[in-house]
C-alpha cells in the first residue's frame, strides 16, 4: 500500500468520524436551541392571553394563524397542570404530518375555567436546522476535497526527492562501475537518505572493486608458480626407469595441474568480463563461429558417436565482441559433447534471434536454477570446473541476452535469445 | 639454432633451457631487462622468447627496439598476463606468437620450432624424421615418398610428434594443442587418435614411432 493512501485513509477515517460525531452534536444543540426560543415564544403568547384577561374580564378571541393556534375550551372539572410539551400535528395544507409544540394552561376569566392550548408549528425550526446543517455539511465537504486534491499534488511532489533517490538504487549495478547519482533536495530528511546512499553505494563500489582487483593479482600470482611446477614435472617426465606406480603419480600430478591452471585461467577471464576489458564490438557472423568450432570437435564428437543435427541460418550478425562470441559458442558446444553420453545426440540451432543447443545427457543431480552459479556442477561429471556455464551467462548478461535452460525427454536444452 | 631465453623467473628459464638444450637448440639467457637489452644488441638469434613483466622494464619495449633495429629474430611472447590486450598489441608491435604461462614445454618447443620454420625457410621447409618428410606449408605428409591420408589433426598431431622428437609428451598437451584448452576431463579420446595415426603410419611401410608412456603420455622416438 502506498504511503500516501494510507495516510490518506486514515486521514479519511478520522475526519469522517470526527465529522459525523460533531454533526450529530451540532445537528442536537441547535434544534434545543431552537425548540427553546419556541417555549419562548410560547410563553409570551401566555402571558400575552393572560394580560387580555385581566384588563377585559373576558377571553380574547380565539386566533389560528399559520403557524400558531390558540384554543379554549371550557373546563369545569379539573384543574390542569399547566405544562409545554411537542404534539404530533396534522396539516390540512400541505396533507403531512407535523411537529409542533404545545402549551397547556388553566385561565379563570368571568368565574369561568378555561383550558387554553397553544400549539405552534415547529416546521420553521425544522427547516432552519436542516438548512444550517446543510450547509456546514457542503462546507465540510468541500474542505475535504481540497485537502485531498492537496494532499494527492502536493504529497506527490514532497515525495519527488524520495522517488528519484529509489529510481537510482532500482538502476544500480555494480558491474558498470557508476556511482549513484542524486539531485539535490532542500528537505532535511531527504538530504540525510541521500547522503546516507550515497555514502553506501561508494564503499559498495570500492570494496568491490578491491575485491576484484584482488581476484586479478591472486590469478596472475599464480601462473608463475604454476608455469615453474607444470615445466619442472614436464622435465621429470622424460626421466627413464619409473616403476608403474611413480608413472601414475606423475599422470595424477599432471592432471591436477591442468585442472588447476584451467581454473585459474577460467577465474581471470570471469573477472575480465566482470571488469569490462572485452568492449570493442563489431558484427559477428555466429554461424560462421558455429561451424569452425564444430570443426574442430569433430573427432571429440564421432569418438562419443553422438548424432550432430545442425539447422543454422546463414547470415545472423550479433553485435558483441568477437573472443567473448567465440567464448560463448565454444563453452556450450564443448559442455553439449562433455555431458553427453555415447552414441547421444547434439542438436544446434540458430536464427535470426535464438540460438538452441540441445544434448542428450543423464538427468541433472543438481538444481537446474543453480546450474549458472559458479562451481555449481552436476555429481555425475566431477571432472568438470563448473565454471562453463557461469561464464555462459556472464558474457550474456554483458550483452543482455536471455539465457534459459530446461530439460525434457532426456534433453538437455540451452538457449539464448539475442 | 641459437635461442634466448629472456624470463626473470629463473626456475621456469631454466626448465625451460634443459628442455630445449635436449631438442638440440643452444639456448641463452637473461633475467632482467637491461641484460637483455645488451644481449639483443650484440647478438643474432633464431628465436627469442620474451616474458612482458621484467625487472627494469616492459618486454614489449625490447620487441620494439628490435624491430627499429631491422632485427629478424623470431620472437614468441611468453606472458603470466593472458590479457587480450597483451596478446593484440605484442601482435601489432611485431612478435611472431603468444603463449600465456602456464604452458607445456611439449607446446613451446612446437612453436619455437614453427617460428623458426617461418622466418628461415620462408615456410618452405620440408622437416624430416627418417622416411617421413612434412611438408609444413601444402601441410601433406609422406613415407618413402608416398603421401600419407591424414586428417587435419592427425597432421597436426605429427608435426606436434616429430617437433619434440624423442620427448615425453602428455595426454594434456597433445589435447591443448590439438583443440585448445576448454578440454578438461576424460582424455581418451586421444587415444583412438593415435591409434589411427599409427596405422597409417605403419601402412605407408614406416616402423612404428610412437611409444606408449604408461600413465604419462607418448614418445615418438626411433630409438
Amino acid at each position: 500500500m502506498k504511503l500516501l493512501a494510507r495516510y490518506n485513509r486514515v486521514n479519511i477515517a478520522a475526519t469522517i468520524l470526527v465529522l459525523l460525531v460533531g454533526g450529530l452534536c451540532y445537528y442536537f444543540i441547535l434544534r434545543f436551541v431552537l425548540i427553546h426560543q419556541l417555549d419562548k415564544d410560547l410563553k409570551v403568547e401566555e402571558q400575552e392571553v393572560k394580560d387580555y384577561v385581566q384588563r377585559n374580564n373576558s377571553l380574547p378571541n380565539a386566533a389560528n394563524y399559520k403557524d400558531q393556534k390558540v384554543v379554549f375550551e371550557p373546563d369545569e372539572s379539573v384543574l390542569i397542570k399547566r405544562k409545554i410539551f411537542s404534539v404530533n400535528l396534522y396539516d390540512t395544507a400541505e396533507d403531512e404530518q407535523q411537529q409542533g409544540r404545545q402549551l397547556i394552561f388553566t385561565i379563570n376569566s368571568a368565574g369561568k375555567n378555561y383550558k387554553v392550548t397553544i400549539t405552534k408549528s415547529q416546521q420553521e425550526t425544522e427547516d432552519l436546522v436542516k438548512l444550517i446543517v446543510m450547509l456546514t455539511l457542503a462546507i465540510v465537504v468541500l474542505l475535504l476535497m481540497v485537502l485531498f486534491i492537496i494532499n494527492r499534488f502536493v504529497l506527490n511532489k514532497l515525495w519527488l526527492p524520495f522517488n528519484n533517490t529509489l529510481q537510482q538504487l532500482k538502476q544500480f549495478n555494480l558491474s558498470n562501475k557508476t556511482a549513484i547519482n542524486l539531485k539535490d533536495t532542500n528537505i532535511n530528511e531527504f538530504i540525510e537518505l541521500n547522503a546516507a546512499v550515497t555514502a553506501m553505494s561508494n564503499s559498495v563500489l570500492k570494496d568491490y572493486d578491491a575485491l576484484k582487483s584482488f581476484t586479478e593479482n591472486a590469478s596472475h600470482e599464480i601462473q608463475t608458480p604454476l608455469a615453474v611446477i607444470k615445466s619442472k614435472l614436464e622435465l621429470l617426465m622424460q626421466a627413464e626407469n619409473f616403476s608403474e606406480t611413480q608413472m601414475h603419480y606423475i599422470q595424477n600430478i599432471q592432471e591436477e595441474i591442468s585442472r588447476l591452471s584451467k581454473l585459474n585461467q577460467s577465474l581471470l577471464l570471469l573477472t575480465k568480463i566482470d571488469n569490462q576489458q572485452f568492449k570493442d564490438t563489431e558484427k559477428v557472423d555466429i554461424a560462421n563461429i558455429i561451424t569452425k568450432h564444430l570443426n574442430n570437435y569433430e573427432e571429440l564428437i564421432s569418438a562419443k558417436e553422438i548424432a550432430l543435427t545442425k539447422n543454422i541460418s546463414e547470415g545472423n550478425f550479433v553485435v558483441m565482441n568477437k573472443v567473448m562470441a567465440e567464448i560463448l559458442v565454444s563453452n556450450l558446444i564443448t559442455n553439449a559433447i562433455k555431458h553427453n553420453v555415447e552414441r547421444g545426440s547434439i542438436t544446434i540451432e540458430l536464427n535470426k534471434d535464438q540460438l538452441t543447443v540441445s544434448n542428450s545427457g543423464p538427468v541433472l543431480a543438481t538444481n537446474p536454477k543453480e546450474l549458472f552459479e559458479r562451481f555449481k556442477k552436476d555429481k555425475v561429471n566431477s571432472e568438470s570446473l563448473g565454471l562453463g556455464l557461469s561464464i555462459v551467462k556472464k558474457i550474456c548478461e554483458q550483452y543482455h541476452f536471455k539465457v534459459d535452460y530446461n530439460y525434457t525427454n532426456g534433453l538437455h536444452t540451452v538457449s539464448l535469445s539475442f | 639454432m641459437k635461442i634466448l631465453i629472456i624470463e626473470d623467473e629463473k626456475a621456469l628459464s631454466e626448465s625451460i633451457s634443459t628442455y630445449l638444450k635436449a631438442q638440440d637448440y643452444i639456448c641463452e639467457t637473461a633475467f632482467d631487462f637491461h641484460s637483455a637489452i645488451e644481449k639483443t644488441e650484440l647478438y643474432d638469434y633464431d628465436c627469442i622468447l620474451l616474458d612482458i613483466t621484467l625487472p627494469g622494464g616492459s618486454g614489449l619495449t625490447i620487441l620494439k627496439a628490435l624491430r627499429e633495429n631491422n632485427k629478424a629474430d623470431g620472437v614468441l611472447i611468453i606472458s603470466a598476463k593472458n590479457s587480450i590486450d597483451d596478446k593484440v598489441q605484442g601482435l601489432i608491435s611485431g612478435a611472431d606468437d603468444y603463449l600465456s604461462k602456464p604452458f607445456h614445454l611439449s607446446e613451446l618447443s612446437a612453436r619455437i620450432a614453427a617460428i623458426i620454420r617461418r622466418k628461415k625457410f620462408g615456410g618452405n621447409s620440408v622437416i624430416q624424421f627418417n622416411n617421413i618428410s612434412i611438408d609444413t606449408q601444402a601441410k601433406i605428409a609422406s613415407v618413402n615418398k608416398t603421401t600419407l591420408d591424414l586428417t587435419k589433426k592427425e597432421f597436426e598431431l605429427l608435426l606436434y610428434f616429430v617437433s619434440n622428437k624423442r620427448r615425453v609428451i602428455s595426454k594434456n598437451a597433445i589435447a591443448e594443442h590439438l583443440w585448445g584448452d576448454e578440454m578438461e576431463g576424460n582424455l581418451d579420446f586421444i587415444y583412438t587418435h593415435i591409434k589411427n595415426l599409427r596405422k597409417k603410419l605403419q601402412e605407408a611401410g614406416d616402423a612404428d614411432y610412437i611409444k606408449s608412456v604408461y600413465g604419462m603420455g607418448y614418445k615418438f622416438t626411433d630409438t
